[in-house]
């Protein structure tokens, strides 16, 4: 069936558009609902992939494993491991303000990477773990990437329903009030450490699923397979870009996002062979402007939360007063 | 271990790499006293120093030291062009925001270096140095020459802000912006200032990392966690408190591989950033709250 | 005497409130003015309001002829006026002389005529010149917040509550010195919560309540008033 096979391209697309709508909702729910800065995105993505990895994988010489299991108990198995991890993660570490949070959660990624570098007994070091099983992965190639993409799309659809409900639920509604004005929200008796905690474990096990949805469509993974810093920053320029706040929005920035960064891999794949190479890194650069273009002409991102037409305003009382220094900048987050 | 080794093998290259940090640190707190937020371009502002050093290097034919003074001021009017371009129309936003933007510059800052120099490893000058040896301690040039000029930087700078007019503006500018304005103390210059001296540092540490180790697109992103760590032990904001900072964690990092494994020696940085935030936010010279 | 500082008629406030209502006020050079009032009269916001702090809906001020309505806070300082505000008025962490310094950033040349003035009124500070300000005593702290805004030789003066916190014995210290500054040639208007021991040693007065103007007159005069003292000075 050759027609088929000119949709590999746009289905592989597709396929990577879920992937990432999935991190971007995770982001979505810790940044966009409870003003959490997770910059060690791609920890937690690693934790999945492998997690996934190890469960549903065979024996293999000097490293944990046999396990054997289906690949939906993989799939769960990452969530619940992110999950595990990020609850403790979560308790030490959401008092922190914001920059000391994004530092310290840069930290723990890169932790995170350590160890899938250097435990061998448990993640096989940079060989990485591969023959990772792939559901309908014996079809013939187009067919099987559409069955993928049909189950990751429907993944993602439940994510986004489930989160969804939850964001205009009181639930959603509190979260927000904790975000903006945390020592109201705490005068009013909620327990906000808690609810943070929620957020961040919720969307750190939306995040790990993500990685299990990665690591049965590549069928291995190698420690530095994926550069953590990158994911961890496409995934915060969908939010940005789509609206923070917004599931609609973030899915659309994925969308959005992750459509320019495939175009730029094909254009750069045009170019002559010596400067080919480099001009994959300006990929990189590429994205990084676009963040400062969206920062500065639409910082709300594209589909802002509803309720709100600028980022985070906090303290404007304090304006009227401050009427000397607005550009010293006294706002605190 | 004997007195010799543990100067030789721990102490030596710590205070090294500690004054790397802290050439690093210096620039982020005085970033977070100015403007309040943290820079997570930093730690690639100091790459991208680095290798303008390398291209001055290999274009004049100069020895890297000579280099160094043309990346420095180089870099320190570079770092304004960044503000103008990308944090000064954030002003009025949360701070937290303009931190987001500088993630973005950082991205940009390393592929830059990584479209121009590749990603392969490279130094500044190739062949083996041998130590001297003074009294049993053995000590390399390049070492030597890393601790005066960061001896020396550091004076320079506690020179500017104590005697000079607009070294004691930037300091009334931390201490109270908002009296600093009604002084007539011009906040636009006060930033740019901020800048050159925050941007030349981050080229001096970026050399010295560079010379002292080795030169990859990736070198000052793995030295922000150092650097934050360091800033943020040393008090927020507090210039001495960058330098102590930056030196407990470059001793602590080498010492570290005695009870952890070395692939991890980097994550000794991130254990002293959750202890000073867990016992005491605003670190050993009580840093602002910002 | 020709008015140094003419207030006529003054509506202003926060944003779109207007907290002072129709007040008006003048205060002559070589003069000590004190607003007194309950609170919530509008004190602050009066001070506020002449230094440019504040929206301004109505009516006019002016220093020396000049209609200062409306302008900025730095621009104001060139026309001769400072404001030393009731907080965060010095730099904690900077040395008493390096405030001093800071107060006469925007001078051109030589100011060390300024620097012995200013050294001269406050002779406990020349002592303590190299000490870290925010270490010193609260009526030290004020000391040096009035110096700083002396260093630019303003005709007109403002201090918000200037004895705010501090110990009687302060409280005289700041009194006397504000009679001392008075003396070598600058108008002082200020906001006290103190209002007796304030009208001890200022020359004239003026009550607001509710954001309007309910007395004035000398300073003996509104002290011998008992009507006045009991319902705006505190019995």
């Amino acid at each position: 069936m050759e027609w088929i096979s000119i949709l590999n391209y746009p289905v592989y697309l597709a396929i990577f558009v879920c992937i990432y709508g999935c991190l971007a909702i995770g982001l979505n729910i810790q940044w966009g609902y409870a003003g959490l800065f997770n910059a060690g995105v791609a920890g937690f993505f690693a934790i999945g992939a492998y997690t996934s990895a190890i469960l549903t994988t065979p024996h293999a010489e000097g490293r944990i494993g046999g396990f054997d299991l289906p690949v939906p108990a993989g799939i769960v198995g990452a969530m619940l491991l992110a999950a595990l991890i990020a609850w403790p993660i979560g308790r030490i570490c959401l008092r922190f303000r914001s920059d000391y949070l994004a530092i310290v959660t840069i930290g723990v990624a890169e932790g995170i990477r350590l160890v899938a570098r250097s435990e061998e007994w448990l993640t096989n070091s940079a060989r990485g773990i591969s023959g990772i099983p792939r559901p309908f992965g014996d079809l013939p190639y187009a067919q099987a990437q559409l069955a993928y993409l049909g189950i990751t799309a429907a993944i993602l659809l439940v994510v986004y329903l489930l989160v969804e409900r939850q964001a205009v639920s009181p639930w959603g509604r509190m979260m927000r009030a904790i975000r903006d004005n945390e020592d109201a929200a705490r005068a009013m008796g909620k327990d906000v450490p808690h609810r943070r905690l929620e957020a961040f474990v919720l969307g750190s096990a939306t995040m790990g699923l993500a990685g299990a949805l990665y690591v049965h469509l590549a069928r291995t993974i190698t420690p530095d397979a994926i550069d953590p810093m990158l994911v961890t920053f496409l995934v915060w320029i969908m939010v940005i870009l789509g609206g923070s706040g917004n599931n609609r929005g973030v899915l659309l920035g994925a969308v959005i996002v992750w459509v320019i960064w495939s175009m730029s891999e094909i254009v750069t794949d045009q170019l002559p062979a010596e400067f080919a190479l480099k001009a994959k890194y300006g990929r990189m650069f590429l994205i990084g402007l676009l963040l400062q273009v969206v920062l500065r002409f639409r910082p709300q991102g594209l589909l802002p939360e509803a309720l709100r037409k600028t980022p985070r305003d906090g303290n404007r009382r304090r304006a009227a007063e401050d009427r000397t220094a607005p550009a010293a900048g006294k706002i605190e987050d | 271990m004997d007195l010799l080794s543990f100067i030789n093998f721990f102490l030596l290259p710590g205070i090294v790499q500690g004054a790397i940090y802290a050439l690093g640190a210096i620039g982020v707190t005085l970033i977070y006293a100015i403007m309040r937020y943290g820079h997570f371009a930093h730690g690639d502002l100091a790459t991208f120093g680095a290798f303008i050093a390398l291209a001055v290097t290999t274009a004049l034919g100069l020895s890297p030291y000579a280099a160094l003074p043309v990346a420095v001021v180089f870099t320190g009017i570079f770092a304004i062009c960044i503000d103008r371009l990308f944090y000064a129309h954030l002003r009025t936003f949360p701070k937290i925001i303009t931190t987001i933007a500088s993630f973005g510059v950082a991205l940009m800052l390393r592929s830059f270096v990584q479209v121009v120099w590749g990603v392969n490893t490279t130094s500044y000058v190739h062949g083996i140095t041998r130590p001297e040896n003074w009294l049993g301690i053995r000590i390399k040039s390049h070492e030597i020459i890393t601790l005066v000029v960061a001896v020396a930087l550091v004076v320079i700078l506690h020179q500017f802000l104590t005697r000079n007019k607009w070294g004691k503006a930037m300091r009334a500018m931390s201490d109270n912006p908002d009296l600093a304005l009604l002084s007539g103390v011009d906040n636009g210059k006060v930033i740019a200032l901020t800048w050159i001296i925050a941007g030349g540092l981050c080229a001096a540490s970026g050399f010295f990392l560079g010379i002292n180790t080795e030169l990859k697109s990736v070198m000052g992103w793995n030295i922000l966690l150092p650097t934050f760590a360091a800033a943020i032990l040393g008090g927020v904001g507090r210039i001495e408190g960058a330098i102590v900072g930056g030196l407990i964690v470059g001793i602590a990092e080498e010492l570290s591989v005695l009870i952890i494994p070395g692939e991890y020696k980097v994550m000794s940085a991130f254990a002293i950033l959750l202890l000073v935030l867990l016992v005491r936010p605003t670190g050993l010279f009580r840093g602002k709250v910002l | 005497m020709t008015a140094l500082l003419s207030i006529r008629d003054l509506r202003a406030g926060y944003g779109d409130a207007d907290i002072l209502f129709d007040v008006s006020m003048v205060v002559a050079s070589r003069e000590i003015v004190v607003i007194v009032g309950p609170n919530g009269a509008g004190k602050s916001t009066a001070m506020k309001s002449i230094f440019g702090l504040l929206d301004i809906h109505a009516g006019s001020i002016a220093v020396g002829g000049t209609d200062i309505t409306g302008w900025a806070p730095n621009q104001i300082v060139k026309a001769g006026v400072c404001y030393v505000p009731q907080v965060q008025n010095i730099f904690s962490e900077m040395t008493v002389h390096e405030n001093f310094e800071m107060g006469a950033f925007l001078r051109k040349g030589d100011y060390s005529a300024a620097l012995d003035r200013v050294y001269q009124l406050f002779p406990d500070l020349k002592a303590k010149r190299k000490a870290v300000a925010g270490s010193l005593s609260g009526g030290q702290r004020q000391m040096v917040a009035m110096g700083r805004a002396l260093m630019l030789d303003p005709q007109l003066l403002l201090l918000d509550e200037p004895t705010a916190g501090l110990s009687p014995k302060y409280m005289e210290q700041i009194f006397q010195i504000s009679r001392n500054v008075r003396d070598t040639g600058v108008a002082i208007l200020l906001v006290e919560q103190h209002a007796k021991q304030a009208l001890a040693f200022a020359d004239r007065g003026y009550v607001l309540a509710a954001g309007r103007n309910r007395h004035e007159g000398t300073a003996p005069a509104l002290l011998a008033d008992r009507n006045i003292a009991e319902m705006f000075l505190g019995g």
